[in-house]
């Protein structure tokens, strides 16, 4: 039983951590729209990985 | 695939529109003439006032690597897939950098590369996608919602992890109780649970002290005060049992309670902000920028630029930006914002016509009478807030009940400890303090959020949205419910109704014959005839005639349509048109007369059920409130059972109406879709926006349709029943439990731990018996199951 003077202050520090990162998200915006992000899991196309190479070479795919 | 604009891709197309117009500081100039007006050259024009710098740092910041960042406001979102569809559509256009939609705010955050776009761009592909963007205009009010949404999130965070962490401690301490645990373990769970509870306690109970302290500042016992005292009571009665090791600890009831209340009111608090945000001004549906005389020259300029007595021009198709003369022109201008019917009023030099209205036949030249506050729209709006203020609104039963209920509480409490302290004054403060969380009213104050919470959660599911939670306590004690008629009733759209062919010619030539001509037209009319142009021949010269009709050549021979004057002029055997409410247009060709078309606005499918259904089943006594001014609006009236007190009402007579009732002691409920009807859905106990309202309608209505036809007038109706019965049997749970506890508490029988134990579970039943009202489509049993209740 001696272990639960270790375990307690463990989890202590485990939800000092995570009340941490929640606020840091919390702050940083991430839970302002909680009605998109439900949905974003079926979005798909993400057109992001395209637009690199597309500037760098700056030409238009579609021209 | 890359989004494609008519003529080329976006930087293209802004290569070629530099070329076009010389921007100089935001303003573009066009000759002055009103025959030739220059090509409207589509909605990038009208943007362009948005790459004025002064303009776009209202609602943008440009950093030194000359990235925008701006900030736009989207008309016209409605769910996730729209984000996505514009989030999609922007991100892949060269020297956007990113752009994330917040659905909640209908606000597009986006940022862009100023050397390779400019802001009309962003604004001409968002509106090319059919949404209207503007800017987001950094208000206060809103800047303030969106820090105390995050700090209510905050707080909700910190209590449950601190419920988790310190609900851990407590199962170990309550098994040891029962199993037998060393004291010194027993004291170390303690020991670690009290910082925890600390921090919760202090930062996310806060607000239940600081709002119970100004309200008994002021001599008044709200809620938050039992709350209050017994978060704080138990908190510190733990302490106490910590430092000298005796008694029994709260910790984990106190931060159990702190967070199923604040999560209650979070989620109450969000159901109620969505859609609430006043994004939409009437001053929004005007145009942003506005072509205004200059000496030789038009100039574009921002509208709120207008002052009193400038030329402004509006073009076909437009809406008139500000209350105006007309000084050239002639033309017929829609004004359904004002009496809600479709069938535009005619004008020419010398009338005046009002901002907000719809320009439909030919380009107007105008003198404005004043700027955006003289302007009638601006007075409508005025006599929104007005009507929102009067609206009269019930105090929640809780909160009635809550001083009473919190005055026994502390009188049970007081009388508890001092009996004790005679009996035995050792046991004193422990049998007090369960005496306290027995009787927190936590199943109390949740017993009515709980159950509008869910049941408007449910009217989510079905298509109609709860912008004010109360009405749904309003809404079975209605007594009168009023209809607005075109657009709500009725479809809002003219569509033909039956063809009176003079000659040879069967319907459908007939039909093919008046969708190739109006084809050329942007009247009302021209769109009844939409459906029918698929194998129509075309016209050669087809011309407008303001305010008479439209005329055209087919070879040799001139065809007309439109008013009898107009068509008489050519086919004087014309007969006349049967004469019923509906709108006859006729059609005629050189000398020979071929049909009277006659259009009208039909009704919705389901209106005529939902009427009888409100009626008969529900009892309640119908009204039709509406602006049409023709005979149609009493037959319609009669036809499906309703009182009309009158027709070709202004919004103000409207008002008038609904105040006249609520003075008798009527409790109205109103369902309108236009402009017109805002600001009586404002001042209505209980409204409804249907499907395809107006923008200002659905910011002032307590419920809107949006998805569904007048069905969904029962189906609310029916939730809101439901949910009456589920909040008084949750006070009615709440109150015996309280009731019969505190007793056996004050006598000392009961446990601290199934003290607790007791509160928990009373909310958490309280909480279950709310979300039957979520199960979605159970039918309810019985026959009428409405009564009116006029208590």
């Amino acid at each position: 039983m001696e272990s639960l003077y270790l375990l307690i202050p463990i989890a202590l520090l485990f939800c000092v951590i995570t009340i941490k990162l929640l606020l840091w998200a919390i702050n940083s915006g991430q839970y302002d729209d909680l009605d998109k992000e439900a949905w974003r899991i079926l979005a798909d196309d993400d057109p992001a990985p395209q637009k690199p190479a597309e500037r760098a070479d700056g030409k238009d795919p579609n021209a | 695939m890359l989004p494609r604009l008519p003529g080329g891709r976006l930087t293209d197309q802004r290569k070629r529109f530099k070329q076009f117009l010389s921007p100089s500081h935001g303003v573009q100039q066009r000759p002055v003439s009103l025959d030739d007006v220059p090509e409207n050259a589509g909605p990038r024009a009208a943007f362009r006032i948005y790459d004025d710098p002064e303009l776009a740092a209202t609602f943008s910041t440009r950093d030194d690597q000359d990235l925008v960042h701006a900030r736009l406001l989207i008309g016209g979102i409605s769910c996730a897939a729209c984000t996505w569809l514009i989030e999609q559509v922007l991100q892949s256009i060269q020297g956007v950098i990113d752009a994330r939609v917040n659905l909640q705010q209908a606000r597009l955050d986006v940022s862009f590369d100023a050397r390779i776009l400019s802001m009309s761009d962003i604004f001409a592909r968002l509106d090319s996608l059919g949404y209207r963007p503007r800017p987001f205009a950094q208000q206060a009010r809103r800047e303030h919602l969106q820090a105390e949404y995050r700090d209510d999130l905050r707080r909700l965070a910190v209590a449950g992890i601190g419920m988790m962490q310190v609900g851990m401690f407590a199962i170990a301490l309550h098994a040891g109780e029962i199993q037998g645990m060393e004291p010194q373990y027993a004291g170390l769970l303690r020991w670690v649970s009290l910082p925890v509870a600390a921090v919760v306690v202090l930062y996310s109970a806060r607000s239940f002290f600081s709002t119970a302290w100004r309200h008994l500042r002021h001599g008044k016992l709200v809620m938050d005060l039992p709350v209050a005292l017994a978060i704080g009571l138990a908190f510190i009665a733990s302490i106490w049992a910590t430092i000298t090791q005796s008694g029994q600890v709260y910790f984990d009831s106190v931060v159990m309670f702190t967070f199923f209340l604040l999560l209650g009111r979070f989620l109450e608090k969000r159901a109620r902000r969505k859609h609430t945000e006043a994004w939409l001004d009437a001053e929004d549906e005007l145009p942003g920028a506005v072509s205004v005389r200059n000496g030789e020259h038009w100039e574009t300029v921002p509208r709120i630029r207008l002052r009193q007595g400038d030329t402004v021009l509006i073009r076909i198709g437009e809406t008139v930006p500000v209350d105006a003369r007309i000084v050239l022109g002639q033309s017929a201008v829609r004004e359904d914002s004002f009496n809600g019917e479709h069938l535009p009023r005619s004008v020419g030099e010398g009338d005046t016509v009002y901002a907000g209205t719809l320009n439909v036949e030919g380009n107007l030249q105008a003198i404005a009478l004043g700027t955006y506050r003289d302007t009638r729209l601006a007075a409508l709006r005025r006599s929104v807030d007005i009507g929102g203020g009067e609206k009269p609104r019930l105090a929640r039963f809780a909160d009635a009940v809550a001083a009473w209920f919190v005055a026994g509480i502390l009188l049970a409490a007081s009388v508890t400890a001092l009996v004790w302290l005679q009996i035995d004054p050792e046991r004193a403060l422990w049998v007090t303090l369960s005496v306290l969380v027995i009787s927190c009213p936590c199943a109390l104050a949740l017993a009515t959020p709980a159950a509008l919470a869910s049941a408007a959660s449910a009217l989510r599911g079905m298509g109609v949205l709860v912008r004010g939670e109360d009405a749904l306590e309003t809404l079975p004690r209605c007594t009168h419910l009023l209809f607005d008629k075109t657009g709500t009733l009725t479809l809002g759209q003219l569509r033909i109704a039956q063809v009176l062919p003079l000659a040879r010619h069967s319907e459908a030539q007939i039909l093919s014959l008046g969708a190739a001509l109006q084809r050329h037209a942007s009247h009302p009319v021209a769109s009844a005839f939409g459906e029918y142009t698929r194998d129509s021949e075309g016209f050669d010269a087809v011309s407008y005639v303001v305010g008479a009709g439209l005329m055209a050549q087919r070879g040799a021979v001139s065809y007309r349509m439109g008013s009898i004057a107009f068509c008489r002029e050519i086919a004087p055997a014309l007969p006349d048109p049967p004469d019923d409410d509906r709108l006859w247009v006729a059609l005629c060709r050189e000398g020979e007369p071929l049909a009277w078309i006659g259009l009208d606005d039909p009704l919705r499918g389901d209106a005529g059920a939902v009427v009888a259904a409100m009626r008969d089943t529900f009892g309640l006594h119908l009204e039709l409130l509406t602006g049409d001014s023709s005979a149609r609006a009493p037959r319609l009236a009669a036809a499906l059972g309703m009182d009309i007190p009158g027709h070709g009402l202004s919004p103000e007579d409207k008002m008038a109406r609904v105040r006249a009732l609520q003075h008798s002691g009527a409790r109205v409920c109103m369902v309108g879709d236009g402009l017109n009807d805002a600001p009586v859905l404002a001042l209505a106990d209980v409204s409804f926006a249907v499907a395809g309202a107006t923008d200002l309608a659905r910011t002032q209505a307590d419920f809107v349709i949006t998805d569904g036809g007048l069905q969904r007038l029962l189906d609310t109706c029916r939730v809101a029943q439901r949910c009456r019965r589920v909040v008084r049997q949750n006070l009615g749970w709440a109150l015996t439990y309280n009731l019969t506890a505190i007793p056996i508490a004050a006598a000392g029988l009961i446990p601290p731990w199934v003290a607790a134990l007791g509160m928990s579970l009373s909310s958490l039943l309280v909480v279950m018996n709310s979300l039957r009202l979520n199960s979605p489509g159970r039918p309810i049993a019985g026959g009428p199951m409405w009564k009116v209740s006029t208590s």
